[in-house]
């Protein structure tokens, strides 16, 4: 059986992917010209690469279509419903550390933690005629974090693609979840994290679909021991 | 098309409703996604069926009746009382049972005697299900989030901490966090020293001056989102709330009208037990439960098979009363629930104040009992 890795196509979530996987001793090759979508290890005719979006791999790894993916343990969440019983983290990389936050203005000098947001949310529809509303692209991890841990029903999503911590200030969206390394772009942005606000500390992660033929797989458990040799 | 899918009992049901003064109402299948997300929240996303046209306003299959039936009433402006009846198919994403299956009910609008139209409702319920599961016992529990308001606003709470519990009235888990929180009182921190001294000396105008500017130096529209004086309102709210704590006895109590679960034979005694060992003003709230239990005897249910228990609501904003399950006598699946939702007509965009009590019976479980009694 042939074992499919789903690497990060481009960028630094790429190069820190190989230089990992080279340290595992498993050097990766493109094959054909450097800018295929396809790779291999060097030596092991029995594991193939394919390059994808880091969206695309979590969504690949939901669909089994690959074996192992590269991608931030956000967007594996986000994308999954029930992740935990479709993947396993085999390994965090300590590589593309972000957190997933709450943030609201930090003029709200009145609401320092999830409680705060929950009074506030109660009473927006009576004072404005509309539903609090939250400026995010993380739809699954936002509902589970407010509606899942805190019981906060009452607030709505307002998609956003990008630029998301501008979106208080333009008056698109009152608060919003985003992803955050240093928290340089929400104090820019004159937005605060809560006390309870941290929904996910993110990294990139080495992710396995959980499959019935992984047991006793022997490529699979080289691949994950190798990996977490590396780090 | 004929609807093959339907369960042979349905015709019942409708008969039933006939009989019970009712105006059977269809609505499209097809609805604007919006009143549902607005009244439910955002988690119900994950649990409907959604769509787009192609302006891109988002659309969903029907996953209730009270909010389609509702809003047609509102738009036909036919005037209250009026008693509703339907039945059809709604689409949920379900973890266990089919995608779509049916349900049937009652909506209850304008009757502004309270207590008769919430026992009317409840023994329309009853009486449907009889009608199908002839030989099965059924057993009703019933809540009501008004003596609980009214438990929570006698314990003498500021009134930010009364709306916490309120607002989490259904939950266990998170009341029981909650009410360990009031245990011990929380202060409020990370506040400037300039605001810390504006707060202290209570200037609420000076303090409104001062969040004004820093959102206007920041760039933060004043009356896009919260306003400088609603914020400031709310964090001399906060310190209070901050300062309040339960005394144990009172912490005690709380905990001990949670824990009531009684027949409804018993439970007018149980509740004014309470309410004097306790020492709470609970006169307004104990008659107008006394009147619903006598209004149930009146409407001839058997106070027997119906239970009271205290803790029992559902945490959206737009019940206000009443809220009910009936199951078939030994089993889990809830065959019937409904409730009071005198707030919900006035969030759709009603003008008029519309008192509103209803059920919806789950057909696809009535089914299933009627299989497993045959």
């Amino acid at each position: 059986m042939t074992i499919t890795i789903g690497l990060p196509s481009k960028g630094r979530m790429k190069d820190d992917a190989s230089a990992i996987f080279a340290r595992a001793g498993l050097v990766i090759s493109a094959i054909g010209n450097e800018r295929s979508y396809r790779g291999r290890v060097e030596g092991a005719d029995d594991i193939e690469i394919a390059f994808l979006s880091a969206s695309e791999i979590s969504r690949e790894i939901g669909n089994g279509t690959v074996d192992f993916g590269v991608t931030g343990e956000d967007l594996i969440r986000e994308e999954l419903a029930d992740a935990d019983r479709r993947m396993e983290i085999s390994a965090r990389l300590g590589f593309g550390h972000a957190d997933v936050v709450v943030a609201v203005p930090d003029i709200w000098l009145d609401v320092e933690s999830m409680a705060d947001l929950g009074d506030v949310a109660a009473d927006f529809r009576a004072r404005h005629g509309r539903r609090l509303a939250i400026a995010t692209k993380y739809w699954r991890l936002t509902q589970q974090h407010f509606s899942g841990s805190h019981g906060i029903q009452l607030y709505r999503i307002v998609e956003s693609l990008g630029a998301t911590e501008g979106a208080p200030a333009a008056g698109q969206a009152d608060i919003i979840v985003d992803i955050t390394s240093t928290g340089s772009t929400l104090v820019a942005n004159h937005l605060k994290v809560l006390s309870d606000g941290v929904i996910l500390k993110s990294e990139a992660c080495l992710v396995r679909a959980k499959k019935p033929e992984h047991e006793g797989n022997a490529t699979v458990a080289r691949i994950v021991e190798a990996v977490r040799g590396a780090l | 098309m004929p609807l093959i899918d339907m369960p042979d009992f349905a015709p019942m049901l409708l008969e039933e409703f006939a009989a019970r003064n009712t105006t059977r109402v269809d609505t499209p299948v097809i609805q604007p996604a919006e009143p549902f997300l607005d009244m439910a929240g955002e988690d119900l996303r994950r649990r409907i069926f959604l769509t787009e046209n192609e302006r891109g306003a988002s659309l969903c299959l029907r996953p209730e009746f009270t909010i389609p039936v509702c809003l047609r009433h509102i738009e036909t402006a036919t005037g209250t009382p009026k008693r509703y009846a339907y039945l059809g198919q709604v689409f949920r994403q379900r973890r266990e049972g089919a995608n779509e299956f049916y349900q049937a009910g009652i909506e209850d609008l304008g009757d502004r005697d309270v207590a008769s139209a919430d026992a009317r409702v409840v023994v329309d319920a009853l009486s449907c299900l009889t009608k199908v599961l002839p030989n099965r016992g059924l057993a009703v529990t019933i809540g009501d989030q008004a003596v609980f308001e009214a438990v929570v606003a006698a314990l003498g709470l500021p009134a930010g901490w009364q709306k916490r519990l309120v607002r989490a009235f259904g939950q266990t888990d998170l009341l029981e966090a909650m009410i360990a929180r009031l245990a011990r009182p929380q202060p409020v921190s990370g506040l400037s020293g300039e605001v810390e001294a504006l707060l202290e000396a209570g200037d609420e105008a000076a303090l409104v001056v001062h969040v004004e500017a820093q959102m206007e130096r920041t760039g933060y529209l004043t009356n896009a989102s919260r306003a400088p004086v609603e914020i400031v309102r709310r964090l001399k709210e906060k310190r209070l709330l901050a300062g309040a704590s339960l005394e144990p006895a009172k912490l005690d109590a709380l905990k001990e009208f949670l824990s009531l679960n009684v027949s409804l034979r018993y439970a007018p005694g149980v509740l004014a037990d309470f309410a004097r060992s306790a020492g709470l003003p609970l006169q307004a709230a104990i008659a107008g439960f006394d009147a619903r239990v006598a209004a149930f005897a009146n409407a001839g249910a058997s106070l027997a098979d119906i239970t009271w228990r205290a803790a029992f609501g559902r945490p959206l904003d737009y019940y206000t009363g009443l809220v009910f399950e009936i199951t078939a006598r030994g089993d889990h699946d809830v065959l019937a629930g409904g409730g009071r939702y005198d707030r919900m007509l006035t969030l759709l965009g009603a003008k008029d104040h519309i008192p509103a009590v209803g059920f919806a019976l789950w057909l696809d479980r009535i089914e299933k009992a009627r299989e497993t009694s045959r």
